[in-house]
């Protein structure tokens, strides 16, 4: 630290304090969007009509029309305010591979998980969004057909192994961040996110083999 | 049988123009109850009398001990080589100036620190070395105590890749002693005050919570407490006015 040469002008603002926050109520806001999203799709269990029917009442209300283009740009501001803290020089680069490969702590790697998953989550959430809301309405022959052609599959399967992982971990270390997990609960909580993590996946899993069966 | 022990250890003298940094081996043979501060001095008088490492208390107050061992910061007094496996692997603190081999200087860095926090208590009144020391409730004191007991060995800013990133970061010892400071009722600095020191992106909001300054602090203070705290305090606090429609003050 060489604060000693540092001198500092004019006061402290709220600046980083309003973009933290902001950081924290984004990802939260993301997460809800992508519990609700999850139990949506997985409505293709229930068959094919069933999924028409709850994506036609999505889009007759507007819901997807105007909720989509606002969760795009939610994720992109949330993009945009986690960057802050992604390594994103070579400086930085160097020093968290060796800081994590010397220290084997696990929530350090946990960490480096939700920054790789989040950069993977920018691109093929951004593809995910264009191609799906370019091509609405949303039916289940749609969606079967698009998993079932190219590398869809492939494409979903690193998707969806991807936003359960940062969700997860990242409401995790929203909590140890803003004080809900404690030293008392954080093992509990971790128990709790496993859980969480582990049940999108399956969820999404069963919603995806359904569609490429279908 | 006792266990012949394998110590790499981190060798560099940044005085001497020759010297490169490498690991260099030397064996050991465990005795009852050995720990790395006894292991290190024998091996010093026996072996390599121009080894350096740092060592003042033995007993866990002093923090100069501390040094990465297994790839963990840890104080080497406090830790007995029958908790680790035969090869042991000795690395100074990263984050601060090498003086040679094992040694590091902390002190520079937490006086900077220590100025940069103001790390003392902010009083209003004019001392008076006559009048009795107010009184504080007992329960009030042990909970400023349990904080108080950091010894600043640089452990958590090891620890913390935020810290090793940017090296303008507070980390948690300097959190933990703001936070010590604002449950003090003797302290009379405002919530404001305390803002304008932690409330930015070197300090409370640049912490990334990945908690190893908690997992690796040898003297077992809550520092996941005390950084929850703090962001909840310095972040609502930015927004408040916000939230209750208060009129900033």
């Amino acid at each position: 630290m060489n604060s000693a040469s540092k001198v500092m002008v004019g006061r402290v603002g709220k600046g980083s304090a309003y973009l933290d926050l902001s950081q924290a109520l984004s990802g939260i806001l993301l997460s809800l969007f992508m519990l609700g999203h999850t139990l949506f799709v997985f409505g293709i269990v229930f068959g094919a009509k069933f999924f028409d029917q709850v994506a036609g009442f999505l889009e007759s209300t507007n819901l997807a029309q105007i909720g989509g283009p606002i969760v795009g740009l939610i994720f992109l501001v949330h993009f945009i305010l986690a960057a802050r803290k992604i390594p994103f020089t070579t400086k930085e680069q160097k020093i968290v591979w060796r800081q994590a490969l010397m220290l084997k702590h696990s929530d350090t790697w946990l960490w480096l998980v939700q920054v790789i998953t989040g950069m993977l989550l920018l691109l093929l959430g951004s593809i995910h969004v264009w191609v799906i809301l370019n091509d609405l309405p949303i039916t289940a022959l749609k969606s079967k057909e698009l998993v079932q052609s190219g590398l869809w599959l492939y494409f979903n399967l690193l998707f969806l192994f991807s936003v359960a992982l940062h969700l997860g971990i990242g409401l995790y270390r929203v909590g140890a961040k803003w004080g809900f997990v404690t030293r008392s609960n954080r093992f509990q909580v971790k128990k709790v996110i496993w859980g969480l993590i582990g049940g999108l996946i399956l969820l999404d899993l069963i919603s995806l083999f359904r569609f490429y069966f279908l | 049988m006792p266990r012949m022990l394998q110590f790499n250890i981190f060798r560099y003298n940044p005085q001497d123009e020759d010297s490169k940094p490498h690991m260099q081996t030397f064996y050991l043979e465990e005795t009852p109850n050995l720990n790395l501060f006894i292991a290190l001095n024998k091996i010093r008088e026996e072996q390599d009398p121009s080894l350096q490492f740092d060592f003042c208390c033995r007993a866990a107050i002093c923090g100069a001990c501390a040094m990465v061992i297994n790839g963990k910061p840890s104080l080497a007094c406090k830790t007995k080589t029958k908790d680790l496996p035969d090869q042991i692997n000795l690395l100074p603190l990263p984050g601060f100036k090498l003086v040679g081999d094992l040694s590091v200087d902390t002190g520079s860095w937490f006086r900077s620190m220590n100025e940069r926090v103001k790390a003392w208590v902010h009083q209003d009144k004019e001392f008076d070395p006559t009048a009795e020391e107010e009184r504080m409730d007992n329960s009030l004191a042990e909970k400023i105590y349990e904080l108080d007991r950091c010894i600043e060995c640089g452990c958590c800013i090891a620890a913390c890749a935020t810290a090793q990133m940017r090296s303008d970061f507070l980390g948690a010892v300097a959190l933990n002693r703001v936070a010590r400071f604002i449950l003090d009722p003797r302290d009379k600095r405002t919530e404001k005050e305390y803002f304008e020191i932690i409330g930015t992106d070197q300090g409370i909001f640049g912490c990334m919570g990945l908690l190893a300054c908690e997992d690796v602090c040898p003297k077992n203070i809550p520092l996941q407490d005390q950084l929850g705290y703090l962001r909840r305090k310095m972040g609502l606090g930015a927004v408040k006015n916000y939230l209750f429609w208060r009129k900033e003050k």
